[in-house]
């Protein structure tokens, strides 16, 4: 009886291993790799009733302002400079320490105008009666420099 | 050559598995950080460790269950319900019914400075709604004849059951204690999930749990009450670890006519916005071994800023049994001077160039 003629690997079945371990190399670097992808440094989040509805630098205000509305109410957010001053021209790094801070409102309390300038990731202004929070973050190397939360 | 390929296979089968367990965490990195706009105030917490997520999702949960149940503006809550009663039983939750009796001792214990029956006061002054006003005399003598949070009924029905029952005309607010209960079933939470370290922020309130991820305590700072809409400007600042701190203060919410200021924190004495020597007042408590006692810290807080400095040390020692304390208190006086109780003299540190004074009293 004639046997059946033994397979023999080509390169085929060479590609089909490397392939394999690609994969098995790849996912194991994905989650074991480690490293966070930054989010970058001060970038301002803004959420209405929950919801994120806006991310970017505070640059981008240098543009124009940005408008918000929750449960009926309005907010403008603009670009400001501790102490005051004009803004940098051609998107220049400022002189002075710059943010964020609400021009105007149009909510009962306005205490999101009162909060004014917020210029450090971790700080936040808050408009209660329109849901919204407009929060300076960041990822990678947090600045825990200064205080960590604020009592009062 | 074929087992040379099926080992080949089965490493790389293994090696894909890894995904199923994910990474090693790093309980120093921050793992999860979510806000929440509730109890009439916006919340941020952070949470590290393995389970940080699940915790972190578990805490929002957590607030707003407790909205639902506690807050007097949710129209379908328990509170609401007991405010609608007409002085009428109402069947509440084992959580309402142990807050209303708490709320009681804590009345008793600030010889009525706290008192959640203030609530239509409150209401009358515009506070609840936004629309502010100064009522008037009349108005507020006919109000004060319902402020008493010894009315307050709370019965236990033999069967796990409880109801509750207000005086004819009576609601409360259960707004001065709601955020520090929250912070003792956040602590149950974090526990619950085995988070290392946790930064907590209820509001004006703030639960530090753990340490920092350098292992230095959380770095607290309090608010300076004379300049309440600057960043960073800071009387002091609390250094904490598994503790829990509750600020009470005119400047956090006011409205300005005719050129005077009215806060909100209202005496239910008078019926006014409180006049005492404080301007701001902080209850700290350790929670390392047990709750925070978060909902008394919040009733004192108020009631030590509407009794005044001396009133207000008198209480701290009448519930000092001895180091450590119960709680510690960091006072603010109108003349400049930030008093701060023995318990955190070592945690307490004055900003410099805040214009105050220090004084450490026991």
């Amino acid at each position: 009886m004639r046997s059946s003629p033994k397979p023999r690997p080509n390169g085929w079945d060479a590609l089909v291993v490397l392939v394999v371990l690609a994969l098995a190399a790849g996912s194991a670097l994905a989650v074991w790799g480690g490293g966070r992808t930054a989010a970058g440094p001060g970038t301002v989040v803004v959420t209405i009733g929950g919801q994120e509805v806006d991310r970017f630098p505070p640059e981008a205000l240098l543009d124009s302002p940005r408008t918000y509305s929750g449960n009926g109410y309005t907010l403008e957010l603009e670009y400001g400079l501790r102490g005051g001053g004009d803004p940098p021209l051609n998107h220049q790094a400022p002189s002075l320490e710059a943010g964020v801070q609400v021009a105007w409102a149009d909510c009962p309390t306005r205490d999101c105008v009162r909060t004014g300038l917020i210029t450090q990731r971790g700080q936040s202004i808050v408009c209660l009666p329109a849901g919204a929070i407009i929060r300076l973050t960041g990822t990678g190397a947090e600045d825990f420099g200064g205080v960590d939360a604020v009592v009062g | 050559m074929r087992r040379f390929i099926g080992f080949t296979l089965a490493l790389a089968l293994i090696l894909s598995l890894t995904a199923c367990f994910g990474p090693p965490v790093d309980p120093d990195t921050v793992q999860e950080s979510i806000q929440v706009i509730a109890m009439d105030t916006a919340m941020f917490i952070s949470t590290y460790g393995k389970r940080s997520t699940s915790a972190a999702y578990a805490s929002e949960d957590l607030i707003r269950d407790l909205e639902s149940k506690l807050s007097r503006t949710e129209e379908e809550s328990e509170v609401s319900r007991l405010n609608a009663a007409g002085g009428q039983p109402v069947e509440v939750g084992p959580e309402l019914a142990a807050l209303l009796t708490a709320a009681e001792k804590y009345r008793a214990d600030t010889h009525g400075a706290f008192d959640i029956t203030v609530a239509p006061v409150v209401s009358a002054w515009g506070f609840t709604a936004g629309a502010f006003r100064v009522p008037a005399q009349e108005e507020l003598e006919a109000l004060l004849e319902k402020v008493d949070g010894s009315a307050v009924q709370v019965t236990e029905d033999g069967a796990g059951g409880y109801s509750a029952a207000l005086a004819p005309g009576q609601s409360v607010d259960l707004g001065g204690i709601a955020k520090g209960y929250a912070a003792d079933r956040l602590v149950d939470l974090f526990r619950e999930y085995q988070v290392p370290r946790a930064m907590a922020q209820l509001g004006g309130n703030v639960l530090a749990w753990g340490d920092r991820p350098d292992g230095t305590p959380w770095r607290v700072g309090v608010q300076d009450p004379a300049r309440p809409d600057e960043q960073n400007a800071f009387a002091g600042i609390l250094n904490l670890k598994n503790a829990f701190a509750v600020t009470s203060g005119g400047y956090q919410r006011y409205f300005e006519e005719g050129g005077k200021r009215y806060h909100h924190i209202i005496d239910p004495a008078t019926g006014y916005p409180a006049d005492s020597d404080l301007t701001s007042v902080t209850v700290v408590a350790d929670c390392t071994y047990d709750d925070c006692m978060g909902a008394l810290c919040d009733a004192f807080s108020t009631a030590f800023f509407i009794m005044g400095e001396k009133e207000a040390l008198d209480g701290w020692r009448e519930w000092q049994e001895g180091p450590p304390s119960f709680f510690d208190l960091v006072l603010i006086t109108e003349d400049g001077r930030v008093v701060v109780t023995q318990g955190l003299a070592e945690s307490f540190t004055l900003e410099e160039g805040s214009g105050y004074t220090l004084e450490i009293v026991s």
